[in-house]
């Protein structure tokens, strides 16, 4: 099979991912909650991920909060900072795992820039809304759907010129991208462990620039005599026992990037998608790229999405069709109604696996 | 000998300290901290010799790493809690 649908998870995992989690299910109890030698080697195996997280993400080790994936990570940071009725501003090109948290609170959702690829719009937009008083922001570094990389830096700096907290969404940037915590001062940072970071599905980290309110409460290990929960990190977002499996084949995966280098990765990964933008342009497709583009890309045509997709599965092809959760973002690029086929690269992808894609999609009828 | 404990409110700031000691040439060990010495319930201690504990007590709050109490383990087994 040919996997364009990193986007969605890197797969297949790397073998020393796939080790550790056996190595954890075999070595490791319940980390935090006793002192024999299972129980501390499962604490090792979590301090060891935490330690890779920081240094990846600069970030204190014990301000990385484990979570089961990017959406629990962004409803526990919009927890903390946001009440019903406050108002947030956020990008057009949001997931529903922003969206649907600050609908469900009664927020007043403050879309700013919708212009796809353009980042001076982006900023003219957001500083616009900023001006005109909000309770903090929220928005993705990487568009899931169209791959747009956003101006996080600069949004971050407005936020701090309008002394608003914010919280950034790195679900296809993290592992990919540079992202740095301390750098842009961002109250939260939520990323998935499964997609950019190699991980294992049911992994995700937090990175807290400032304290979390808990959103879930249980046991800790810590302050065990309190019916509440500890106000301290990471206790404070951890509640119940933790994925030691899979934070031990996360912190392989982190392990991975940390000896990679991720600009060359990224690199080829960009010149992979503009090979692939041209070749679907050269068959009259409407394709969605632009300058500032991550790994991913959408291109729709006189087809059903799904059809399409349909049909390159069945020639072995991976990819994934329709709204991709992020209807704003289709909103914003006026693909609501035809949804989008996107393909999404990780770092096993040739340019072989491209032209096969391309060959392929020739072939639809 | 491991005379002496610091104590601190969970595993995550213990290992944080544990890191710290040991880049400092301090050995030290983490272990549960005895039920009667928690305060608020369960937590972790790093166990080190009484020579080394004001130098890694100084590190510790160089380094902004939150810890309890320290303690000295006397002869009958009991602990005496030192300030430093």
């Amino acid at each position: 099979m040919i996997y364009l649908d990193n986007g969605a998870t890197s797969f297949p995992k790397l073998p020393q991912v796939q080790d550790a989690m056996e190595w954890a299910m075999t070595h490791c109890a319940n980390p935090g909650r006793g002192g024999h030698p299972a129980s501390m080697e499962a604490a090792k195996v979590v301090y060891r991920c935490r330690e890779r997280a920081g240094k990846l993400f600069d970030c204190p080790p014990d301000r990385v909060v484990f979570t089961e994936n990017c959406t629990q990570g962004l409803n526990m940071a919009i927890h903390s900072l946001f009440d019903p009725s406050d108002t947030v501003i956020v990008s057009g090109f949001e997931h529903n795992a922003v969206m649907r948290p600050l609908t469900a609170l009664h927020a007043q959702i403050r879309v700013a820039g919708e212009r796809l690829f353009d980042p001076e719009d982006t900023l003219r937009a957001f500083e616009k809304g900023l001006k005109k008083g909000a309770k903090g922001a929220v928005f993705t570094h990487c568009s899931n759907v169209f791959g747009y990389i956003l101006p996080v830096k600069e949004m971050a700096q407005l936020c701090h010129q309008y002394g608003v907290p914010f919280i950034v969404d790195a679900a296809q940037s993290a592992g990919i991208l540079p992202v740095s915590l301390k750098e842009l001062g961002a109250a939260f940072i939520a990323m998935p462990g499964h997609k950019g970071l190699q991980g294992p599905m049911g992994t995700g980290l937090l990175l807290c620039g400032q304290d979390l309110k808990p959103l879930l409460h249980g046991g800790t290990g810590s302050q065990s005599e309190s019916m509440e929960m500890p106000d301290y990190l990471p206790d404070s977002g951890e509640a119940g026992t933790l994925n030691v499996p899979g934070i031990a084949g996360l912190s392989a995966g982190i392990c991975w990037i940390l000896q990679h280098n991720m600009e060359e990765s990224f690199r080829r990964e960009k010149k992979l998608i503009k090979l692939c933008a041209e070749g679907l342009k050269d068959q009259g497709y409407r394709v969605f790229s632009g300058p500032e583009q991550g790994p991913v890309l959408s291109f729709v045509g006189d087809f059903d999405c799904e059809e399409m997709a349909q049909s390159l599965s069945k020639h072995g092809i991976a990819v994934r069709a329709g709204l991709h959760c992020a209807p704003l973002a289709h909103q914003s690029a006026g693909t609501l109604k035809t949804g989008t086929v996107r393909i999404s690269l990780g770092p096993n992808n040739t340019a072989h696996d491209i032209h096969r894609f391309l060959q392929t999609v020739r072939s639809h009828p | 000998m491991k005379d002496c404990m610091i104590t601190f409110r969970s595993v995550t700031p213990a290992q944080t300290a544990e890191g710290l000691l040991q880049k400092a040439n301090i050995r030290c060990q983490l272990r549960r901290t005895p039920r009667w010495l928690q305060e608020q319930g369960c937590g972790y201690s790093l166990w080190l010799s009484r020579k080394d504990t004001m130098e890694a007590v100084s590190i510790l709050r160089e380094m902004g790493v939150a810890f309890r109490k320290v303690y000295l383990q006397t002869e009958n087994g009991a602990a005496r809690e030192l300030e430093l």
